[in-house]
């Protein structure tokens, strides 16, 4: 053969072995988690040069549930499939994701650099590992420092415990202009509180809805005090039954309808993204009151049983787990905060934020996260978190027992995870 | 057979018996077979996607099954998801809700949607009652999916027009005596509160369905002969009577139709509730459906044995509702029928 | 003497009120249609103020660059016209031909098949949305757009339209003399009976299209990526975002809806005809 042909044929073959080492996973995320992972996908090109990775996105409750049917039919599921902690304890029980601990993964090896409990959550009693953290949602209270300045509080004693907090509520909540309506409140939806409430304080063993031996537990003190002063706050007429996620709602945070928000530290990039942007400055941070420590929030990676591609698959989810680069960029990019925990010394912790009139959150935020305990989870958590819901809003909305309420709840839950 | 038939069919065989042995064969077979090949396409599929899987989920409702564990993991209950779903109190909640909104989107419809096509039918010019009718029909063609999406803004609580309208009408001296005692319920906020929510589903499938029925009792409405209007006319009855007495009488037939495709629809809502809840079924509850509950219990919850066992107990509900219906005011539908 | 009245019972005086009341009755029913449609052009800011905004807005264009930022639309849209138009032409085949064979012969079995059949029409579909998706699974066909118009081809419905229609419309002489001819049975159906009932594979066809274009729990049961999403669960899936943009969810329904609605412009006719035929001769 000619010398050129012999180059261009040589060429070609080198081409199609590398096309044919080259490995196409994909990875099924919902938002905000694409925004981040396109960002740094170069990145991880460029160190796995044999790896081409496709990104479907679905909105998040059609993830899940997609997801979840996936694993029932043992077909369909990406190659990485990322999961909310709320949906978590369903696959660590129901199975259908690989052991992450087993070999060639030996993911063991990170355990020390992560948030404990945030482990423990994808974790099974029998030493499995189903999914890595990726990201937390710390719980911390957002409040707007205008608003406290108005009546003279201070944010510290607002916060030591349940009972300040309400006097606080009362003399926050009031007309500001004379027209008849209230203008401010203290908080968008008392059943925040309540769920802030029976979400800590828990007994060691313990999860939140259920106990160890695994029956539901929604009818104890930890539930009855917080259905108690969620109650007083709506009583009162501290609340302005916003719901979540609604046009009021965004509202409200424009306007400073809302003294004080309760949420995971992801609430930070929303407001200052795109839901308040304009009251930058006007906002604080703190502890959840009473002293309080827990979690709303945070993400993990999987990888399905079915998936043809493991290895490629662990590579990507050790790029977004394990890196502390990466972990920041996602601080930094889509506010999730990294579950890494080494991370928390990095420079970045330190920023003053501007939204925050200059307050470094983000050390209150790791602060937050080292202090959660770690507690079990349950297949049947977010069915019961469904129907406490649902007596609560009950309770709130149409007056009904507190313990009647819990009762039948204990009930529901019980058949349903039977 | 007809004597014409009888000719005809011999006429055939004579010319038929003139072709050769194995195309007359043929043909003999096509015609003797052709009704059970053409009509055979129903069953097969009714077999393959209807009977056999209605069978399959009898059987199943007697089962405890979570698909992502296998086939093999289905374990014999007994009735036992009978028994818990009539111990339940959302399926009771799901099957009140559902009851409350078949009648209360299916009564104004059809309250509505009779004087309507009479109107149509008997007042209106003949040139206007086409678009009229099309104009009424409108909501019916289009996507419940793409409508609750509308009707979400719709009913806003600050910012939706329906709030806004019935702010307007409660300053307007016209109007302002109906809406006197609505002031301090406003701004209402349809979506959000337990007492609200039905009303506005109510409100979103009378919209989307009436249009449907003006259609069928307009063509009911064709069929009355004119005569007797004009005999009643001429022994002096005011247009009241006439509709009390002859329309409706004669309507009943039409009637008892579209009220049991009302039934029967209105029984499955799944749609609306869906969507203007944004899948949650509304506080507390107050929006789910039984259709919406099966789906929750089968699809999210992964607990298909007490979804198939719901998906029985409401065909018991519709069937039940119908038989009712049927007694009610159905045997003289069906005679006028005929 | 009674004067003659060219429509009905008659109601003198009232029937400009009548009129009146009936046009502000359509406009009513109209108007969510035409809000649909000014909210397709605005923004959330200004979609959520009060009072809201009547008029047209001036974010068409960048609302649909939203829309095609977060969806594959055209997509979608390609899915529901595919499914929908398989649909349609399936239906229409298998429906006509069978109700050919109910309406023109006479076979052994033929009353109790007949039976059968309207039978069927009363089971409530919401029964069979579990074992829908079991056998859909079963079949592996999870995620096709196949799962959506095969098993609803030859629907119980479409038969019995096109039954009483042929019934009606086509005598047995007709058929007969076309034997005579020679025609086997199926180039009866094709050359002789199909043209006939015209009208009636109008209507079919419009309902049925119509139907599957915005079917919506079938394919909420059995689609489960974007891709293969048709209009009315691409539209949902908006709807769940929590950021969500308004005027792009907006634009998008109203595209979802416009072409039925020039579907219906000009076929509005025949469907309601159609309708109204069937719910006599039902």
């Amino acid at each position: 053969m000619l010398k050129p042909a012999r180059v261009i044929l040589a060429t070609l073959l080198l081409a199609l072995g590398a096309a044919f080492a080259q490995t196409n996973i994909s990875i099924a995320l919902y938002p905000d988690l694409d925004s981040h992972l396109n960002a740094v996908l170069e990145q991880f090109h460029a160190e796995n040069p044999d790896i081409i990775v496709e990104v479907r996105i679905l909105e998040h409750g059609d993830h899940h549930t997609a997801l979840v049917t996936n694993l029932a039919t043992g077909s369909g599921a990406a190659d990485v499939v990322a999961i909310d902690v709320g949906f978590i304890a369903r696959f660590v029980a129901d199975g259908g994701l690989v052991d992450l601990n087993s070999e060639p993964y030996n993911a063991g090896q990170y355990q020390d650099i992560f948030a404990e409990y945030a482990w423990l959550q994808a974790s099974t009693t029998d030493g499995r590992l189903v999914a890595m953290p990726t990201d937390l949602g710390p719980g911390v209270m957002y409040y707007r420092r205008d608003r406290f300045e108005q009546v003279d509080a201070n944010v510290e004693d607002v916060i030591a415990d349940w009972d300040s907090f309400l006097e606080f509520g009362r003399a926050v909540t009031r007309d500001t202009d004379g027209d008849g309506q209230i203008d401010v409140y203290l908080i968008a939806d008392a059943g925040d509180v309540a769920r802030a409430m029976f979400r800590a304080n828990i007994a060691p063993g313990d999860g939140v809805f259920f106990g160890a031996d695994g029956t539901p537990l929604v009818t104890n003190e930890r539930f009855v005090e917080a259905f108690r002063v969620a109650k007083a706050i709506r009583d009162d007429g501290l609340d302005a039954r916003i719901g979540a996620w609604s046009n009021e709602w965004y509202e409200a945070f424009k306007r400073g309808t809302v003294a004080v928000q309760l949420s995971g530290a992801w609430l930070l990039g929303h407001l200052q993204n795109w839901m308040a942007p304009e009251t930058a400055g006007l906002w604080g941070a703190s502890n959840l009151p009473n002293g309080i420590y827990g979690s709303w929030g945070g993400s993990f990676y999987g990888i399905p049983e079915q998936s043809a591609n493991k290895d490629a698959a662990w590579r990507l989810i050790e790029f977004l787990t394990t890196n502390p680069d990466i972990q920041l960029a996602a601080f930094d990019r889509i506010g999730a905060f990294p579950a890494v925990t080494s991370t928390y010394g990095a420079p970045l912790f330190d920023e003053e934020l501007a939204f925050l009139d200059g307050q470094q959150a983000r050390l209150l935020f790791s602060e937050v996260a080292n202090n959660i305990e770690g507690r079990a989870t349950h297949p049947g958590d977010n069915v019961a978190e469904e129907i406490v819901n649902s007596a609560l809003s009950q309770v709130l909305d149409e007056g009904r027992d507190i313990e009647e309420a819990l009762a039948e709840a204990q009930q529901l839950i019980a058949r349903r995870t039977r | 057979m007809t004597t014409s038939t009888r000719e005809a069919n011999a006429k055939a065989e004579a010319v038929t018996a003139v072709k050769p042995d194995r195309k007359f064969r043929w043909y003999r077979w096509q015609r003797r077979f052709a009704p059970y090949i053409f009509v055979s396409p129903f069953f097969i599929l009714f077999a393959v996607f209807g009977l056999f899987p209605t069978l399959f989920s009898i059987y199943l409702s007697f089962q405890a099954w979570n698909p992502v564990q296998g086939l093999g993991s289905m374990e014999w209950v007994g009735i036992e998801n009978y028994q818990f779903l009539l111990t339940d109190p959302w399926f009771w909640k799901s099957l009140r809700n559902t009851i409350w909104l078949a009648l209360a989107s299916g009564i104004p419809q059809h309250l509505l949607a009779i004087p309507l096509a009479f109107v149509l039918v008997s007042v209106v010019h003949r040139s206007l009652r086409h678009p009229l009718t099309a104009a009424y029909f409108l909501p019916y063609i289009t996507s419940t999916v793409a409508v609750a999406i509308v009707f979400n803004t719709i009913f806003g609580t600050q910012f939706g027009v329906l709030n806004w309208a019935i702010n307007g009408l409660a300053e307007w001296p016209l109007t302002s005596w109906m809406f006197s005692g609505i002031r301090d319920q406003m701004p209402i906020n349809w979506l959000g509160r337990a007492p609200y929510i039905k009303p506005a589903i109510a409100i979103l499938v009378s919209w989307k369905y009436f249009g449907f029925n003006v259609v069928l009792y307009s063509a009911g409405l064709a069929t009355i002969p004119r005569d007797y209007y004009e005999a009643a006319m001429m022994d002096g009855a005011t247009a009241l009577q006439r509709f009390r007495h002859i329309t409706l009488p004669l309507l009943r037939p039409m009637m008892f139709f579209a009220i049991t495709l009302t039934i029967i629809g209105n029984l499955q809502l799944f749609d609306e509730p869906f969507i203007l809840t944004n899948r949650t079924g509304g506080p507390s509850e107050s929006g789910l459906t039984l259709a919406m509950y099966l789906y929750r219990t089968g699809f999210e919850w992964l607990d298909m044995g007490t979804a198939a066992a719901m998906s029985w107990v409401l065909f018991l509900v519709i069937g039940t509702s119908t038989i009712l219906h049927f007694f009610i005011s159905g045997r003289r539908g069906l005679e006028r029928r005929e | 003497m009674v004067k003659a009245r060219k429509n009905g019972p008659g109601l003198r005086p009232a029937s400009w009120l009548s009129f009146l009341l009936l046009l502000a009755l359509a406009l009513l029913t109209v108007f969510p249609l035409y809000w649909m449609f000014v909210l397709a052009t605005h923004t959330r800011e200004t979609i959520f103020t009060a009072p809201p905004p009547f008029m047209f807005g001036t974010a068409l264009e960048r609302n649909y660059e939203g829309l095609l930022a977060t969806l594959p639309f055209w997509r979608n849209v390609w899915n529901s016209v595919y499914v929908a138009s398989l649909a349609t032409i399936t239906t229409l085949f298998f429906c006509s031909l069978a109700g050919f064979g109910f309406a023109l012969y006479e076979f052994r079995g033929r009353n109790v098949l007949f039976g059968f059949l309207i039978a069927s029409l009363t089971f409530p579909q919401l029964l069979n949305i579990i074992p829908y998706y079991l056998i859909i699974d079963f079949l592996g066909w999870l995620d096709t757009p196949r799962a959506l118009w095969f098993p609803g081809m030859a629907s119980a419905f479409g038969i019995f339209l096109m039954r009483q229609y042929i019934a009606s419309t086509i005598s047995r002489d007709l058929v007969d003399a076309a034997r005579m001819d020679g025609a086997t049975e199926f180039r009866i159906y094709w050359s002789v009976a199909l043209p006939l009932v015209r009208p009636a594979l109008a209507t079919l066809a419009l309902l049925t299209f119509i139907g599957q274009w915005n079917n919506f729990l079938g394919p909420l049961v059995i689609l489960r990526s974007r891709e293969t999403y048709t209009l009315p669960l691409a539209l949902r899936s908006l709807q769940g975002l929590i950021n969500t943009d308004w005027g792009v969810v907006i634009l998008g329904t109203a595209l979802a809806v416009v072409p039925l609605l020039i579907l219906f412009f000009f076929a509005s006719r025949q469907v309601i005809e159609g309708l109204t035929a069937g719910a006599v001769k039902g």
